[in-house]
């Protein structure tokens, strides 16, 4: 059994569709990337995986259960954690604070949560800033915040949205080899949406294309890069591969 | 807080019980209008300043607990200790389907929402012929302001040490979380409904005890007092002045503005609605945080010129040095 | 069935000065995102200078209405020019202190009526007779308002329209950031929106004037209710504004008949609970399924 399963589902903005009859599936040990030029409902599948929003039409199971109808805490709760595509951090609480958040679903004290998150603000890299506003940080910085929030939940399936937009070459490959490191925290499967080609192709075991709201190719970085509706997808946008 | 700071507010607790029995009239009077605000600033703080849903409209509450106060007191012949709490308890009833509702709206929908509710209750009230309607109740007299004053100490203390607990507590984290962003919160396993909830009933009831001391400290009850604008805006601008959302904030804004509205009211009646309203306005624009916050950072910078900035929750350090 | 038409034709009167007074309310939070609640104390403070006007020089409130409209918008102007326009613009802390900011001035402008005017109620007793329509009444006050409220939401509709200003301000409120690209100045539009918006509410109170009763401290229940219009009739959409203010005017001609004058001023405020409960983004709000 696939640890996610996205079954046809459609989500439409007013006359728009953002997603049309979508189904992928993400098995344990996998990092799945979700690529497609920009519009292609990407960051709209993450919003109804993370029940931000609510589909019409299909439905998405977690370890076989339905996620249908469920608030977004209790689906963080079921094992879902995501950051987001443009980073959204608690300005006025400390980087701890932040992170101790999400730790709050296993911990019941904010003490333990905060010894919790401490140690995941270390493992990503902020110890130094643990105690600052999280507004006053970096985009650098605010990205691993995300991740570290994220990370807090000790989710199944994590989902990460854009987490390499806005970092520097070197920065980004620090966080491919993060990212590759993460299942041996427990993490059991990743699903990421990225533009950066190079690194998609490098650290996915399969990659899934959307492109107006439909999923027009599936398979590993080989099968893709040679896919004719990938590449005609894409056409006239700059294309970074190795 | 650190060894000095618990000592120093023993004696000031020993001090606020003890001084009042030797005291005469205008000064009970003036200790009792600044520990009123303290637990009102207390009560909006929870919901508008660790929630951050700004709530314009808590006097409806306060107005309530007043008239469930005084028709309990006429009605029955308890002690009015007893009508005042029950008073409060109605609060906090009312306050679960009250606030499942109004707290499904966000930022100024719910602040309007709010203003309109104590509105739609001081309607409410005028036009009830069993409240008094305009003219309003009249309770039997005698009773001296002492009481009363205990009483308000009593629940404003309560308020504190609710909020202290929200402060410290993992209850607090998540308030903090879903005033900075509600929608994120809930991805990272919030149950955002429960705590706001929880927080609305929580700021119902304050003001609604405290409504109760306040109907027999006029021991008059009428719509317009017991849902005074005033007053609302007063609890408003103290939390605000002191630094909303902070523990020590409203104690700070509450003792020292109820000095200056006493002043201002004793001197320029008829002004006094359109000076409060201008400081407010000022206020915001000098002090947007309010004054807590703006003396801890400054306090924060010349102690670690490295670091800057390290605050913990709502802006003040886990351990707060008492001013 | 004449008791139904007579509140129709009530009601109907009565939304449209609703909707004037909407409209302003609109144009403010359409550019700004600012909820205005000294909106209703500026409605107030026209109605209250007319009133003055008339008692002390007879002069017709019409007459005055360039004069209230001007003076709104000079005050609007500079409320967002040197006030809002201070605030921090941090972003979860800049919709509230936005909120409370005008929640200060709707004290201010309170109690500066209250210190001008002084407590005592105050009307316009002009236009006082009725014509009669059949078995309908129409009271001539009401009605001269109804008409000059639509004339003047008519200008507004064509000034939004035609003018590069009014075209600017409607695109800001569509999308800053595309309305900025195309090198619209934000300040100044800005600064025109808050002073349009209290020009209009300016208006509204001036036609007011001569409808209703008023004293300085009954500012905001018109601003729960230009707020309730806005919301009902749906966040963004001018003609939604018309429409909420034709239910919001319904609702309080049956109930000010059916359950008195008194509980009918509740009435923009259950509209507006039981509207946003139901449909959050209003009537003719944008949606998304």
């Amino acid at each position: 059994m696939p640890l996610l399963e996205v079954r046809n589902v459609s989500f439409a903005f007013g006359g728009v569709k953002a997603l049309d009859d979508v189904s992928l599936s993400v098995n344990e040990g996998e990092i799945v990337s979700i690529i497609g030029p920009n519009g292609a409902g990407k960051t709209t599948l993450f919003n109804v995986i993370s029940g931000l929003l609510r589909p019409p039409h299909g439905d998405v199971l977690l370890d076989g259960q339905t996620l249908k109808g469920r608030a977004p805490h209790r689906i963080a709760r079921m094992g879902i954690g995501r950051t987001n595509q443009i980073v959204r951090p608690f300005g006025r609480l400390s980087v701890v604070d932040n992170v101790a958040v999400g730790a709050l679903i296993h911990e019941r004290t904010l003490r333990g949560a905060r010894v919790a998150a401490r140690e995941i603000v270390e493992f990503v890299g902020l110890g130094a800033l643990a105690d600052r506003n999280a507004g006053t940080l970096t985009l650098t910085q605010r990205k691993r915040l995300e991740v570290a929030r994220a990370l807090a939940l000790k989710p199944r399936l994590l989902l990460l949205d854009e987490v390499m937009a806005g970092l520097t070459p070197s920065e980004m490959d620090t966080m491919a080899e993060f990212i590759l490191a993460l299942p041996k925290r427990g993490i059991a499967a990743i699903a990421g949406i990225e533009h950066v080609m190079r690194l998609v192709m490098r650290i996915s075991h399969r990659i899934v294309v959307l492109d107006y709201g439909q999923k027009i190719a599936e398979g590993t970085p080989a099968e893709i890069r040679s896919d004719p509706r990938v590449i005609e997808a894409y056409l006239g946008a700059p294309l970074e591969v190795l | 807080m650190k060894g000095a700071g618990w000592i120093v507010a023993a004696i000031a607790l020993v001090a606020l019980t003890l001084l009042p029995l030797h005291m005469n009239g205008y000064w009970l009077n003036l200790l009792y209008q600044t520990v009123l605000f303290v637990g009102l600033a207390y009560g909006f703080n929870i919901i508008s300043g660790y929630a951050g849903y700004f709530s314009f409209g808590q006097i409806a509450f306060f107005g309530i607990g007043a008239y469930t106060t005084g028709a309990l007191a006429l009605g029955t012949h308890w002690d009015w200790t007893i009508c005042a709490l029950i008073g409060g308890v109605l609060c906090g009833v009312l306050a679960l389907p009250i606030g499942a509702i109004m707290l499904r709206l966000r930022g100024p929908f719910f602040a309007i929402g709010m203003l309109g509710l104590a509105q739609t209750a001081r309607v409410l009230a005028s036009s009830s012929s069993a409240l008094g309607g305009g003219s309003g109740m009249y309770l039997p007299p005698g009773s001296s302001l002492l009481p009363v004053y205990y009483w308000t100490l009593v629940v404003a203390g309560g308020a504190f040490a609710v909020t202290w607990w929200i402060d410290h507590s993992a209850f607090g984290l998540r308030l903090q979380a879903i005033r900075e962003d509600e929608a994120i919160a809930a991805t990272l396993g919030v149950a955002t409904t429960r705590a706001k909830v929880t927080a609305f009933i929580i700021s119902a009831i304050i003001p609604g005890l405290l409504g109760g001391g306040y109907a027999w400290f006029l021991t008059y009850i009428e719509p317009s007092s017991a849902f005074s604008a005033r007053v609302d805006l007063q609890s408003i601008v103290m939390a605000i002045l002191g630094g909303i959302g902070t523990l020590w904030g409203p104690l700070v804004g509450a003792v020292l503005m109820t000095q200056v509205s006493e002043a201002l009211w004793a001197n320029f009646p008829q002004a006094y609605l359109m000076i409060f309203g201008g400081l407010l306005v000022v206020l915001l624009i000098v002090l947007p945080r309010g004054i807590v916050p703006a003396v801890t950072a400054r306090w924060q910078k010349r102690n670690t010129p490295s670091a800057g900035g390290g605050m913990a929750m709502g802006g003040v350090k886990p351990e707060p040095e008492l001013p | 069935m004449d008791t139904v038409a007579q509140l129709i034709v009530n009601g109907l009167l009565l939304g449209g000065v609703l909707a004037l007074s909407a409209l302003g309310f609109n144009i403010i939070f359409g550019v700004m995102r600012v909820v205005n609640l000294a909106h209703g104390d500026l409605v107030v403070i026209a109605a209250l200078t007319c009133a003055v006007a008339y008692a002390h020089w007879h002069i017709n409130p019409l007459l005055l209405l360039p004069f209230t409209a001007l003076g709104g918008f000079v005050i609007g102007a500079c409320i967002q020019r040197f006030l809002l326009r201070r605030l921090p613009a941090e972003v979860s802390s800049g919709e509230a202190s936005s909120l409370v900011l005008t929640f200060g001035l709707s004290y201010f402008l309170a109690g500066a009526g209250l210190w001008i005017f002084g407590g005592q109620i105050r009307s316009v007793p002009y236009l006082t007779g009725a014509i009669q329509l059949g078995p309908i009444s129409v009271p001539q006050a009401r009605l001269l308002a109804f008409v000059a409220a639509i004339v003047i939401a008519g200008l507004l509709g064509v000034f939004l329209r035609y003018t590069s200003i009014g075209r600017a301000i409607r695109a800001t409120s569509m999308n800053l950031d595309g309305a900025l690209a195309c090198g619209v100045d934000a300040d100044l539009v800005r600064t025109v929106s808050f002073g349009l918006g209290s020009a209009v509410a300016a208006a509204a109170g001036t036609l007011l004037s001569y409808v209703y009763t008023f004293n300085p401290q009954d500012g905001i229940p018109f601003t729960i209710s230009a707020f309730a219009v806005i919301a009902i009739g749906g966040l963004g959409s001018y003609t939604g504004a018309l429409l909420g203010a034709l239910v919001l005017g319904f609702a309080q001609a049956f109930a000010a008949y059916y359950a008195g004058s008194t509980l009918a001023d509740a009435a923009p405020y259950v509209l507006f609970v039981l509207v946003m409960l139901v449909l959050p983004q209003g009537i003719l709000g944008r949606r998304a399924t």
